[in-house]
């Protein structure tokens, strides 16, 4: 069933903004962040599904207007989405590497020098 | 054959080139990266002014299909790049800022290491701002605005080696990518339901009917951009960036970055979901838009340091844009872009002469600063340019947009008879006297006041770096002064073509496709220009500017010599604020010189202190928080 799908990309979007917003851990604001983006993804690539279709191969003699296949577009955002995830998991990190060598911890209640 | 078709997109793609060619030669040489980065820069900045001819003033619009991936039975299948003349405004934005940021970074980053990482960063950046501002199809967009969100982390943490500049990187990253996160869902549940992504089709697919899992997407989208447009509640981590960022990248976040995320809320607002003639969606932007204008500026007046300051000015600014963009009318968008443009100018001009500062001294502290108007008078001559601008002086660029923001919003509140917009207007006029306040104190505390003996050895900044001052300073003048040039070249055919979709829709899928999915048309109109005549506030400028250096040279010397303001005051903020004690003779530093106001308005910026706390935390929550009012608001109030 789709709908699963659909119930378990919200589920997910909302325990990442969960986590972001609670946790102090810096390493745990970033697992927020990508769990935000599993979410996204699964909920992206729900949208092309088509019960019953085949996969989106074909040549162009053998394509024709009833053709019923799934939507490979969202597929194709997906993967896009699924790599730019990457890098900002990556860069992140990377990040509180630096962070945790300059402030000696990793607690977002020490990590504010700059307010007001 | 037309060849200027190509241009959008080679634009975009040199910048990107340019940072791939860095990457590989520059590694060594200084010389090699200025070269490529000033070369595609420059290539930029002429492809795109080459496009003034066909978009601004013949009126084209420019669609160009990836790989000549046409629509097949109205269906749009590839990504098409459309330059209408809103994109080309801020393209136009974009490429100068550009331009004039690698002319300035060329001396101003001398003393800086790693620097081929910076121009790698500064083209991609350009790069995917213009690709942003010229796409014609939401998911690139989408890849745009993180392409943008990266590199912009890496120009705010690139001096790592300064206090905070990491904590700003992480917390941009952070939210900004909780923006774009949310953008991507909406531009997902909009796929959802359109099966395109094209911005022409999904206009002519969306018109008139909002579903709510459309509804949905709108909120998302609408949350998502705003986030890139740093409006209040989501600008905590853009006056983090702007502060750490070298100057040269203020420039560029507050010049165009910020104008990326304004550019498609417009987009979006005005051309994909056509909303902004729904009184509920005017009402959420002017309410975002007075909230940005008023806190920024408050935010702006208790702040100790040069660039923090600037930076909170620029939302403030923002709110302006958002405020007149707002309102749907077409005095009111005219207004709004034209505030865009003379923010660019007059805030990077401002972030630029704060570089001066910096380049010369090594500190933008206000209380340490003092007096340079003696060491340094081109740098300021360009910062008082700039002040007078941001304040709102005529006979500056800033005037001229903010009388017709003025203009905009109370028309809208004659004619809709809604008692909000009437406070809105009167806020606009107090933000720019705050405005003015704030400009005398910095004006005071860095360029005139008493020069602390450590500066003493201050020089003017070199040529190279005043040069696109002195560009950006004049431009200043020239806006304001000719504003009517300006708007019948610029802002109206920018104007225009936002309220007029079909021809967007048309050039995009075909002569007739919007005709027949019932998109109507907004006649085109000219707005009133007899406000005012700048030549006379100009005169009137001259002769006081006038009076008030006599006034100066007159009474020098006999002024008492002051001592500075104590180095070792713990909290800035209050500490020169003395009581009527009978026998010591108290002063207020430069820095400070608003000390009554804040005094009197404690409990507003004990408040203010509180939700700037500096935990990465609390923003996420603003933004998830503002995002479940927006998406609650569309549901209750947008249909």
């Amino acid at each position: 069933m789709i709908i699963v799908n659909y119930i378990a990309s919200v589920v997910l979007i909302a325990l990442g903004f969960y986590v972001i917003v609670s946790k102090k851990h810096l390493i745990k604001i970033v697992i927020g962040m990508s769990i935000v983006d599993y979410g996204i993804n699964l909920f992206i690539v729900s949208t092309g599904f088509n019960e019953g279709g085949t996969a989106p191969i074909y040549k162009m003699s053998e394509f024709f207007r009833g053709s019923y296949f799934v939507d490979p577009v969202p597929q194709a955002l997906t993967l896009t989405s699924i790599v730019i995830g990457a890098c900002v998991d990556a860069m992140a990190l990377s990040l509180v590497i630096k962070l945790y060598k300059q402030y000696h911890t990793a607690d977002s209640d020490e990590i504010r020098r700059l307010r007001g | 054959m037309m060849s200027y078709i190509h241009f959008p997109v080679i634009a975009m793609m040199t910048l990107f080139l340019g940072a791939f060619l860095t990457v590989v030669f520059g590694r060594k040489s200084q010389a090699v990266r200025v070269f490529l980065a000033l070369l595609s820069s420059g290539i930029a900045f002429c492809l795109i002014c080459a496009l003034i001819k066909p978009v601004l003033i013949d009126g084209e619009v420019i669609s160009y299909w990836m790989g000549n991936w046409s629509p097949v039975e109205g269906y749009a299948i590839g990504i098409g790049y459309e330059v209408d003349a809103l994109g080309l405004f801020f393209a136009l934005i974009t490429v100068f800022t550009v331009l004039l940021s690698c002319v300035y970074s060329i001396r101003y980053m001398e003393r800086d290491s790693s620097l081929d990482f910076y121009y790698v960063l500064f083209l991609m950046l350009s790069g995917s701002v213009l690709g942003l501002v010229l796409t014609g199809d939401v998911f690139n967009m989408f890849i745009m605005i993180e392409i943008m969100t990266f590199t912009s982390v890496g120009l705010a943490a690139f001096r790592n080696n300064r206090a905070g500049s990491v904590e700003a990187g992480f917390k941009y990253l952070v939210i900004g990518s909780l923006g774009s996160s949310m953008t991507l869902f909406g531009v997902a549940i909009l796929y959802g339901n359109c099966h395109t992504l094209n911005m022409a089709q999904l206009s002519s697919i969306l018109a008139g009917k909002l579903t709510p899992s459309t509804v949905m997407a709108f909120a998302l989208m609408f949350t998502g951009l705003a986030v890139k447009s740093y409006i209040v509640p989501f600008h905590t981590p853009a006056a983090d960036a702007y502060t750490t960022a070298p100057a040269s990248i203020s420039m560029v976040f507050s010049g165009m970055v910020n104008k990326a995320g304004v550019y498609g809320m417009i987009r979006l607002t005005y051309m994909i979901f056509r909303a902004m003639d729904k009184s509920s969606v005017q009402l959420l932007m002017v309410i975002f838009g007075v909230i940005t204008m008023f806190v920024g500026v408050t935010m702006a007046l208790a702040q100790h340091d040069f660039k923090r300051l600037l930076a909170f000015h620029s939302i403030s600014q923002i709110g302006y844009v958002i405020t007149a963009a707002g309102l749907g009318s077409a005095l009111g968008l005219t207004a709004g872009l034209f505030h865009a443009m003379n923010h660019t100018l007059f805030k990077g001009l401002l972030f630029l002469c704060a570089g001066a500062v910096f380049y010369a001294t090594g500190t933008t502290n206000l209380d340490r600063l003092g007096g340079l108007s003696k060491k340094m008078p081109k740098t300021t001559i360009c910062f008082l340019i700039g002040a007078f601008s941001i304040s709102g002086l005529p006979p500056f660029n800033g005037f001229a947009s903010k009388w017709l923001v003025y203009q905009a919003v109370y028309e809208k509140a004659v004619t809709s008879g809604n008692i909000f917009y009437a406070f809105a207007t009167v806020a606009a006029v107090v933000v720019s006297v705050m405005t003015l306040a704030s400009f005398i104190k910095v004006t005071q505390a860095v360029f005139f006041g008493q020069l602390p003996a450590a500066l003493e050895d201050t020089r003017e900044v070199p040529a190279l770096m005043r040069l696109p001052m002195w560009i950006m300073s004049c431009l200043c003048v020239l806006t304001g002064v000719f504003y009517d040039q300006v708007s019948k070249w610029l802002l109206m055919p920018a104007a225009n073509a936002t309220l007029n979709v079909s021809d967007y829709i048309d050039k995009m899928m075909g002569e007739g496709y919007a005709a027949g999915a019932g998109v109507v048309n907004i006649p085109a109109f000219a707005p009133r220009f007899s406000f005012w005549n700048p030549v006379l506030w100009l005169l009137l400028f001259v002769i006081v500017l006038a009076a008030f250096c006599l006034a100066i040279i007159g009474s020098k010397g006999d002024r008492a010599q002051i001592s500075a303001a104590p180095e070792d005051a713990v909290d800035g903020k209050y500490a020169t604020f003395f009581s009527g004690e009978k026998s010591l003779p108290s002063h207020v530093s430069g820095s400070d010189l608003f000390w009554g106001f804040k005094k009197n308005w404690k409990g507003y910026f004990k408040v203010m202190d509180d939700i700037h706390s500096g935990r990465v935390n609390d923003y996420a929550l603003y933004v998830v928080a503002a995002a479940a009012l927006v998406t609650v608001f569309m549901f209750g109030f947008v249909r």
